[in-house]
């Protein structure tokens, strides 16, 4: 029953009546309530419990300020979402409201119990106890005290609602549509500029809704009429950040439940208002102490009165008049007025206020207090990009100097529960700067972002420890100004489509060929090919076995490749790369080493010389974007004098590498136009050309994996085809498919190196065993600081290989190099840690690449590779890191 | 996020570049291992403006220069 | 007056009038033996240690703000010691066993809250990486695992194992003893300590330059006057930079901008720190309830305190692909600080080219957890002269001889550490 609603008036739709329920009670209201003004219709004054003590909270505020009324509100699926203002929770047909932070009930909560212990728990109680015994504070001290702080609950379930994000631009912005922020936008939309007015409210109004029932039509029709100017309500402007951007999030649309808006502007209109400020005396957070403007506008907006008989502590004289008047509309009979040298010394009441005393006068009985203590200017949007805001220009009007005191508790954070007492305590201890005493006490870091509290905290700091205010100064605004969901701050980009997928040219056709993929950086990359029911250790085995044996095929495609062209590119890759390059000719390709400029590796790949000036280059995949970025600084920042030009073209190609000792007699298969023979087409070679006179290509005959090896090249849209004539034809040569597992375990067997495993960003050249590939005929980047003394020390960390000592014992994994076995209780230095392991298909025993103090010169030492975390110790033999055919003849055959 | 002047394409919004650090300049390739290290290490930051490379990535690819004020992050031309 | 449960009681029945100030106010003198510029947890740990261990009192902290002003108050308060370089990681592990006693030493309760450190793997490859990071740390004495992907399911609820992520979790590092610790207690607790000895700590006072003579600094100059000394440590993280060059001294450091974040208070729903690796995104629980994230730096140079919104919302998709829950909840406040990276990603601690000036600078984003480990460290250098062990990799001079200590491996590019 709305027994507090007025029969007449209000900004409410009557024939619209809305069903919600509170506490598990059936109340009703009208469109456009606010969950706030249907519970007060209701009459319904205990809404919340405070956080430390759980006393009884009501509703202080009609907006974005409150801080005591919080709810949890379940959404469409029924899952709660915690802590809603009562205040800016419109109400919805269907909703339902909890009381958060007591237990059983918020009219019966044995939380209140804690208020007889207050006086141990006084501020910041936790600093100087629950110490001993040494490990209980988080055994069980914590336990209590988390269980005890939060506020509202969430469970695990994951959120089913949709978000949106959007971007919008304008000439002028205008935040608030108050008086002044409608003037604003139409003065604006008025000079032919874009103008957008944004309005956190349901409706446009701003102040004129504490004093009247609603704008008046006209200024809604004005504001339609301009195209240029584009109104939205629902929408609270968060957060001002870098050069003219506005954050704001729009809520209560139809479809999604937000829109989370990227607004640019080239200028910004604040029209954000203040914020009326509550009066701290002892007992100011007794259910029906209200801000004046707030009961005016519950009594215009939404016809409801918050009490019957109120009692006014207002000190402003234009404010009192504004509330008397409201009050008498309503029907409200005012019992008494705070006058001059009056003091509160404490109110009283059990679920809401009963009474209000007063000093050397009787108390008086009421359930309403209209309280206010000034305003404060809604500053913290400009000020959060460093506007230095002052307390002067801040606080519109002096609170009232008059000091309230009594026995019980004043709050200066109605949220946090911050009292007086609490900043004086803060004070006597040190923490007086304000960012100091925030800190301490909480106070102003509640959910309502202390819109009402911080202004009265200064005033405390101030008297406290008798500096004037500017003085005190103000604690940083931060960002966002209210609350805002998460899920509008993400968006869509959850689950899958968090970041996108990459996916190569042959990613089809290799799903149909039996394809197990793997996320691999952005890419969904070819792990391994199952055949059957067979597991991943016996694919590798069949796929390694087809590369060593016969003939194998693996995808290349997230290679990173550059098109360099123009006079100087051979000058240009001669500095980019560390090899003598020079001699390279037309149709031949080198391995290249990339450094940093600091002289670390960075990078390996291949230069391809196509034609005269005219140079392919390979990057690793998981340096491909930072690598051609990096080749485009070089050229356009120090060395623009150099007449090349590079183009990306790792996109263009489908790459597919064929290998194995029939891999010659297989790419003869698929029919190229062109020499394939050992001498024509030796290895480090590249030819263009046609395969079956349809399909253009570019084949290299460059190895990862130690055999014999083609790489074809075709461009992307070509992938499907060339994948299935490699295996129709192939499958003469019981071809196998494979992917990163037998890639891997291929170039282990051959000691090559990658980036991300040797090639780590600390190890050199020399490093790995590749210092003969460092030029000392040139300079090139990384050429000077490589020279530092500590990069060619030779007691750095080398590259090695390991067999077990005995020949059969699997060597683990990640394991580290020690003299002897694993202890548990004892520590070691490692001299070294392994970087590759596998279990060699061909060799048929486990293999490792390691990183070792003085590698080279520990060759046919003994060592212990451990893994104290598997507890395993294994004596491993130090051997060169090529254990496959050393001499490299297969490339050759 | 900033607007950053590209002097192809006007300003554009940060999440299209890539940071490209200080705008050092790099001493010649066969420079001193010491002049190097000054140029590629040290760092003045006693000033409230600096020098810095940005590269429009998502956009013409163009590295630049740019001169910033550290502290309002206002570019300066 | 000591800090109890029974001092607690006592106090309550006087209306807690006579609790002392935690950091008396003072009037410097005109001569310290040792000046400390910087009074975060660093600085005020290194006079606590020189207080503590060395019984040297005759030591000024100075800064220009309030105490704990900088990173201490600004960071997310993992404490956790899980790095690949033996330098790292012994440096951190000595902090973590120094903040288990911490709260006891210094009669401050640091709320220490050991609830485990997970460190998500994304690949098998990634897991492998772990593991040899977890190798080291075993040989180095300290205790860690390595969980399955359903080991991190059963102990963190809520978080998304499932082949709905995007990026698939393999499994994780886990240390046990890492957790957080209250930032702002720790400072508090240090000054505390420290002020309580005999140590001067002065708040709001820049300092505007040094005197110096032939390589000797005889002294500093702030806006309340001159002030000599016989040694200075300049532990002023980003502000180190411009306080080194008052007397010609480059530092090989970029100030990077990196935020943080908190949502709106809720009763406990996360126990763990888990940090998420595609990307970053590293998520904790306070105990007033909030979660609290943080992610990559923004990646540029800047000193606005004030951050980018596209590295929140990036941080924030990564924190929702881990627990899609969150997305729930409200962001409540969010804040930034300024981290000075230096061109390999770690700290630059130890003594520098002028003769008594040391330095300690350059944590980056990793300076918290290292918090008492460094004042332990530092204060021996200054009360002996002797570079204790745990220091030595961290000179200055090794941009120079090449003696890098890069974790991460990224090189002398501090915006993508």
């Amino acid at each position: 029953m709305q027994i507090r609603r007025l029969k007449t008036g209000g900004c409410i739709d009557r024939s619209k009546p809305i069903y919600f329920s509170f506490n598990n009670r059936l109340l009703d209201g009208y469109e456009g309530d606010t969950l706030a003004s249907a519970l007060l219709a209701n009459n319904v004054s205990l809404v919340a419990r405070s956080i430390k003590y759980h006393r009884p909270r009501g509703i202080i505020s009609a907006g974005l300020e409150e801080p005591c009324a919080l709810v949890a509100c379940a959404d469409e699926h029924g899952m709660m979402i915690p802590n809603l203002k009562t205040t800016e929770a419109r109400l919805n047909k269907g909703l339902t409201a909890r009381s958060q932070n007591c237990w059983p009930f918020v009219e019966l909560d044995i939380g209140a119990l804690l208020q007889m212990g207050s006086a141990l728990l006084a501020v910041g109680f936790y600093y100087k106890t629950f110490m001993w015994p040494k490990d209980w504070w988080h055994r069980v001290y914590e336990k209590f005290i988390r269980r005890a702080a939060g506020q509202g609950r969430v469970t695990y379930d994951a959120d089913k609602r949709l978000y949106d994000k959007k971007y919008a631009h304008c000439d002028t912005l205008v935040i608030g549509s108050g008086p002044t922020g409608i003037e604003a936008a139409l003065s604006a939309a008025e000079s032919g500029v874009s103008v957008i007015l944004i309005e956190q409210d349901c409706v446009i109004g701003g102040s004129v809704l504490w004093e009247k029932t609603s704008t008046d039509s006209l200024t809604t029709i004005k504001l339609k009429q301009y195209k240029n100017l584009r109104f939205m309500v629902n929408t609270l402007a968060f957060g001002q950040y870098d050069h003219g951007l506005i954050l704001a999030v729009e809520q209560n649309k139809k479809n999604v439940e937000s829109i989370f808006w990227r607004i640019r502007a080239k200028s910004i209109v604040f029209a954000t208002g203040a914020t009326e400020q509550p009066l701290v005396f002892p007992g100011n957070d007794r259910p029906g102490i209200m801000l004046a403007a707030a009961v005016r506008q519950y009594i215009y907006r939404y016809a409801v009165i918050p009490g019957k008989r109120a009692f006014l502590a207002i000190a402003d004289q234009q404010e009192r008049e504004l509330t008397e008047k409201a009050l008498q509309v309503a029907g409200v009979e005012i019992v008494g007025s705070l006058g001059e040298g009056d003091q509160i010394t404490g109110t009283s009441g059990w679920h809401r206020l009963r009474k209000v005393h007063l000093l050397n006068k009787k108390s008086i009985s009421c359930d309403l207090i209209c309280v206010s203590n000034g305003w404060i200017s809604n500053a913290q949007l400009s000020a959060q990009m460093g506007d230095k805001q002052t307390f002067a220009t801040s606080l519109e009007q002096r609170p009232n100097p008059q000091q309230h005191t009594g026995s019980a508790k004043a709050f200066v954070d109605l949220q946090n529960d911050v009292t007086r007492d609490d900043l004086a305590l803060a004070v006597r201890e040190g923490y007086s700067h304000i960012e100091l005493a925030k800190r301490y006490t909480t106070v102003g870091m509640g959910t309502d972002q202390g819109k009402t509290s911080w202004p009265n905290a200064i005033v405390e700091l101030e008297r406290l420890s008798a500096q004037d205010s500017s003085r005190v100064g103000l604690t940083t605004f931060r960002p966002p100004v209210s609350p805002v969901s998460f899920g509008a701050l993400v968006g869509v980009e959850t689950g899958q489509r968090m970041v996108p997928i990459r996916r190569t040219p042959f990613h089809n056709a290799f799903e149909k060929a039996g394809c197990v993929f793997q996320t691999t950086g952005d890419w969904l990359y070819s792990r391994y090919f199952r055949v059957g029911k067979e597991s991943m250790n016996d694919a590798i085995l069949r796929e390694v076995s087809a590369v060593r044996t016969s003939v194998g095929c693996v995808d290349m495609s997230t290679l990173g490749k550059v098109d360099v062209k123009g006079r100087d590119a051979l000058e240009f890759l001669s500095r980019v790369y560390c090899n003598n390059i020079d001699g390279i000719k037309p149709g031949r390709l080198r391995y290249v080493l990339m450094l940093r400029e600091d002289g670390i590796l960075y990078d390996d790949g291949t230069v391809a010389q196509l034609a005269d000036n005219h140079f392919l280059v390979t990057l690793t995949s998981a340096n491909a974007g930072q690598s051609w970025r990096w080749l485009n600084k070089l050229l356009q920042l120090p060395w623009p004098d150099l007449d090349v030009q590079l183009t990306p073209v790792s996109d263009h190609w489908a790459s597919l590498a064929i290998a194995g000792p029939q891999s010659r007699n297989l790419l003869a298969d698929l029919n190229p136009n062109f020499e394939i023979d050992k001498t024509s087409f030796p290895f480090a070679s590249v030819k263009q050309g046609l395969l079956d006179d349809d399909t253009p290509c570019r084949v290299f005959t460059v190895s990862f994996s130690g055999e014999l090896s083609y790489e074809i090249n075709v461009p992307a849209g070509f992938a499907d085809q060339l994948f299935k004539r490699v295996l129709d034809k192939g499958a003469a040569y019981d071809i196998s498919p494979y992917g990163l597992e037998t890639l891997d375990a291929l170039r282990i067997e051959k000691g090559h190196i990658s980036v991300g495993t040797e090639i780590d960003g600390r190890t050199t050249a020399a490093d790995l065993g590749l210092g003969k590939m460092v030029s000392t005929r040139k300079a090139f980047i990384g050429s000077s600081l490589l020279q530092r003394p500590v990069l060619q020390q030779p007691d750095r960390m080398q590259l090695v290989g390991l067999i077990p000592a005995d020949g059969s014992s699997t060597i683990p994994a990640a394991a580290h190099l020690t003299d002897a076995p694993w202890q548990v209780g004892k520590t070691q230095t490692p001299l070294g840690r392994l970087t590759a392991t596998v279990h060699s298909p061909t060799l048929g025993h486990s293999i490792a690449l390691a990183l070792l103090e003085r590698g080279p010169q520990r060759i046919n030492q003994k060592l212990w590779a451990v893994s104290p975390v598997e507890d395993k110790s294994v004596e491993v033999l130090v051997v060169g890191n090529c254990f496959y055919d050393v001499e490299g003849s297969r490339l050759h055959e | 996020m900033l607007l950053i002047p590209c002097p192809n394409c006007g300003e554009r919004d940060e999440i299209e570049f890539d940071y490209g650090g200080r705008a050092i300049q790099y001493p010649a390739l066969n420079n001193s291992m010491s002049d190097w290290h000054m140029v590629l290490h040290q760092r003045d930051n006693s000033t409230e403006t600096i020098e810095e490379f940005w590269y429009h990535q998502s956009g013409c690819e163009c590295w630049f220069k740019v001169t910033r004020n550290l502290n309002t992050h206002e570019f300066e031309s | 007056m000591k800090y109890s449960g029974f001092s607690l009681l006592k106090n309550s029945f006087s209306g807690h009038k006579h609790w002392p100030n935690i950091a008396a106010d003072i009037e410097p003198k005109s001569r310290y033996d040792i000046i400390i510029v910087g009074a975060g947890g660093h600085g005020l740990a290194t006079a606590h240690y020189l207080a503590k261990n060395h019984q040297i009192t005759d030591v000024l902290v100075i800064d220009s703000g309030w105490i704990g002003g900088g990173n201490t108050g600004r960071n997310t308060t993992i404490v956790r010691s899980d790095y690949l370089l033996n330098a790292s990681f012994k440096l951190k592990d000595f902090a973590l066993q120094l903040w288990q006693a911490l709260s006891q030493e210094l009669n401050f309760n640091l709320m220490y809250s050991p609830r485990g450190y997970i460190d998500l793997a994304h690949s098998d490859g990634e897991l492998e990486h772990f593991l040899s990071r977890a190798n080291a740390m075993r040989l180095g004495g300290a205790n860690v695992e390595i969980l399955s992907s359903q080991q991190v399911a059963d102990r963190v609820p809520g978080i998304d194992v499932s082949d709905n992520a995007r990026f698939p979790v393999c499994g994780a590092l886990y240390q046990p003893d890492g957790g957080v610790v209250r930032h702002d207690a720790v400072a508090w607790g240090f000054a505390r300590s420290a002020s309580t000895a005999g140590v001067h700590i002065l708040q709001n006072c820049p300092v505007t330059g040094f005197t110096a003579k032939d390589n000797h600094i005889t002294g500093i100059s702030t806006t309340r006057g001159n002030i000599e000394c016989n040694k200075v440590l300049i532990s002023a993280a980003s502000a180190s930079s411009k306080l080194a060059s008052m007397v010609d001294i480059k530092l090989p450091m970029d100030l990077i901008n990196v935020q943080a974040f908190v949502s709106e208070p809720v009763k406990p729903i996360l126990d763990s720190v888990v940090n998420y690796n595609a990307g970053l995104a590293y998520i904790s629980q306070t105990d007033k309830g909030e979660l609290v994230m943080g992610g990559a730096t923004d990646g540029y140079e800047s000193l606005a305190r004030r951050g980018s919104f596209s590295s929140i919302e990036d941080t924030l998709a990564r924190a929702t692909q881990m627990f899609p829950f969150i997305s729930r909840l409200r962001l409540m406040r969010h804040w930034s600080g300024t981290a000075d990276i230096p061109m390999d990603g770690n700290a630059i601690v130890g003594r520098s080219p002028v003769e008594n000036l040391y330095l300690n600078c350059g944590w980056g984003y990793a300076g918290f957890k290292a918090t008492p480990a460094v004042g332990w460290s530092m204060a021996e250098l200054l009360a002996t002269e002797q570079l204790p062990q745990l220091l030595q990799p961290f000179a200055l001079d090794r941009f120079k001889s090449g003696a890098l200590i890069d974790d991460a491996g990224i090189g002398p590019y501090p915006w993508l550490h």
